[in-house]
């Protein structure tokens, strides 16, 4: 178990480097610089000074070692778009949106899709079976700025019940995270009622069935239990995967969270922002699977780690 | 009473299976169990009146998607000589959305076809040889899985410009993975196969066996994972044209289409509603017909 953690944490750090080196080439292969302007172009003495400034002069293989040097103290530099803070302080501020409307989405979604896939499991063939599959069909397939639009336009533009976007109030946090909670529910829905089923047909549950347990003990004592391992090992990267925030959703409904920053780091050639929203979200990933598996082996004793890496 | 019916119904072709003297094709029974599957019939109707559209957008359509030939009727609601009313440049809005279809269906093929044409044999040399190979494979997958795509692909854009091509390339680039772990998986099913041994032993060269044996016996998986991408890769096209990084205006994508569509939404509802729709429509039906076709040709795939 120690040996796989650590060989683990060690692709973990490989990947982190791959990613780094090339997210870094391609972003500086992108032509033009974050000082360019068409329109007002700065004067050559000023550009360079500024460039210098920022160690943009300097040969890239300098320039990755320097980044990397500071991301290993945790200074992931200034960014360019916004200098009077560095990206760390404009992470944190401009998470806060995407965390609350997005880790809301997740914690109200899961429930709800476990909830629905149970009750499809258990009457099984039924409308609300029926009912459960279109609806986790419809949150996997259709993509998030469909979901929204439609969220804007019946519940904002024809019912007029809802603000459509911005931030602030809670009452415009209403449609972003019901459209962040499709995703979590429809994933769930399915996940929940495919566990379930499986296990329903198990012989141990044929067992209790004929000790007399009564059929609510069974259902949540021991066929919910058993099911429950997938569920357990896919909230992490799904929440990891939503509470970063959706370009999307934010676009749509004008959050001023992360998402605009990932569009605009690029367009800006803002280096330091983009090599750290990237970089975070991609160790974030691989933790979330990481733990994912440990969670998995320890909820489930016949699973042994081991081997190169699983999956 | 119509469950029980309906149970017995989808149970025939099994239980004649044994009554059967000479055994039939495999691709009779995948037929029998698609053609049983309401959703996939329903929604494969649907795609193929969508790409019969598509095709014959020039002859559907009142005029071409970039004339601007009602400008008098700015913003004009739909109606019965404009279906879905007039866009803000005084365009046929219907027409815009027939060959937003060209685009969205050729991008979801075109960069499924690439996606095979990559995952496939490196799924094929990762199943087949294992070890390093297939570390090697494994741990590239891996990066792809921890990078989120449409950052990544937002990236990319930026780098290489939008367009059609590029748009396809990357696409198939985030597409590949699933077509390559699908194959692969089949590929370490087929390896330790008598018939692989047999022809091993009688010299085949590892290129012959992949090609001759492996890859046909693959056929499923490949279908599976070609149509498979497809929904994914319009996904991909309409949010990169919804970001203002994908097909470039004036042809028409839905996804640039709904962007557009946001400023209006307030009154002319129409510029939002209309192409969201059709991209729902799309994707929904491209991957109903995907998992009916998976769970026909092989109902042991379902995940």
């Amino acid at each position: 178990m120690i040996g796989y953690v650590l060989r683990r944490l060690m692709s973990i750090c490989v990947t982190f480097f791959v990613v780094s080196v090339l997210l870094f080439v391609m972003m500086h292969a992108i032509p033009g610089g974050p000082f360019d302007a068409v329109e007002m172009p700065l004067d050559d003495a000023v550009k360079a000074k500024i460039m210098a400034r920022y160690g943009l002069d300097q040969p890239l293989y300098v320039q990755y070692l320097k980044y990397m040097w500071g991301v290993l103290h945790f200074d992931f530099g200034i960014p360019y778009q916004s200098p009077g803070e560095t990206v760390l302080e404009l992470l944190g501020r401009a998470w806060i949106p995407s965390l609350v409307l997005g880790g809301a989405g997740v914690l109200i979604g899961a429930p709800l899709g476990i909830a629905l896939g149970l009750v499809a499991a258990l009457h099984r063939n039924s409308w609300v079976d029926y009912v459960a599959s279109v609806i986790s069909t419809l949150g996997l397939t259709v993509p998030v700025f469909v979901t929204s639009m439609l969220l804007i336009l019946v519940f904002a533009v024809w019912l007029n019940w809802l603000p459509a976007s911005g931030w602030g109030e809670p009452k415009k946090w209403i449609l972003p995270i019901v459209a962040y909670a499709a995703i979590p529910m429809a994933t769930y829905a399915r996940y929940t009622r495919s566990a379930m089923l499986d296990t329903l047909n198990k012989p141990f549950v044929t067992v209790l069935r004929a000790k007399g347990l009564p059929e609510r003990k069974i259902i949540f004592q021991h066929v919910l239990r058993n099911s429950a391992i997938p569920m357990v090992t896919v909230f992490l990267p799904m929440f990891i995967g939503t509470a970063t925030g959706s370009i999307f959703v934010e676009a749509m409904f004008r959050v001023p969270g992360l998402g605009a920053y990932f569009v605009s780091s690029i367009e800006t050639r803002d280096y330091p922002l983009e090599m750290a929203l990237v970089l975070m979200i991609t160790v974030m990933f691989c933790l979330a699977y990481f733990l994912a598996d440990i969670a998995y082996a320890l909820l489930n004793p016949r699973i042994r780690l081991g081997g190169r890496s699983s999956k | 009473m119509t469950q029980e019916s309906s149970a017995i119904k989808s149970a025939k072709p099994i239980e004649s299976i044994d009554n059967m003297l000479a055994p039939r094709n495999p691709m009779y029974y995948a037929w029998r169990r698609f053609i049983a599957n309401r959703a996939a019939i329903a929604s494969g109707s649907v795609l193929s009146l969508i790409i019969l559209m598509a095709i014959l957008a020039p002859l559907i359509t009142p005029t071409s998607y970039e004339e601007q030939k009602f400008l008098t009727e700015n913003l004009a609601f739909p109606s019965a000589s404009h279906w879905f009313g007039v866009d803000d440049l005084g365009r046929d809005f219907y027409t815009r959305i027939v060959y937003g279809a060209r685009i969205s269906l050729s991008i979801g093929f075109v960069a499924a076809a690439f996606s095979v044409v990559i995952g496939l044999p490196l799924g094929a040399v990762a199943g087949y040889y294992g070890g390093t190979a297939d570390w090697l494979i494994m741990r590239i997958i891996e990066i792809f899985s921890v990078v989120p795509p449409l950052l990544a692909a937002l990236l990319l854009a930026a780098l290489a410009g939008g367009g059609f091509g590029n748009i396809v390339l990357i696409a198939a680039l985030f597409g590949w993975v699933q077509v390559c772990l699908l194959v692969r998986g089949q590929v370490m099913a087929f390896r330790n196969r008598e018939f692989i041994r047999a022809s091993q032993a009688l010299g085949a060269s590892p290129l012959f066996v992949i090609f001759r044996h492996l890859i046909p016996n693959s056929i499923s998986p490949v279908i599976v994972g070609f149509v498979q991408a497809i929904p994914l890769a319009m996904m991909l096209e309409a949010g990169l044209s919804f970001l203002g990084v994908g097909i470039a205006p004036p042809t028409p994508s839905w996804g640039q289409m709904i962007n557009i569509g946001i400023n209006f939404m307030f009154f002319y509802w129409h510029l939002a509603l209309f192409p969201t729709m059709a991209l729902a429509v799309t994707v929904l039906t491209t991957t109903l017909f995907g998992d009916g076709l998976r769970d026909a040709l092989d109902p042991t795939l379902k995940g």
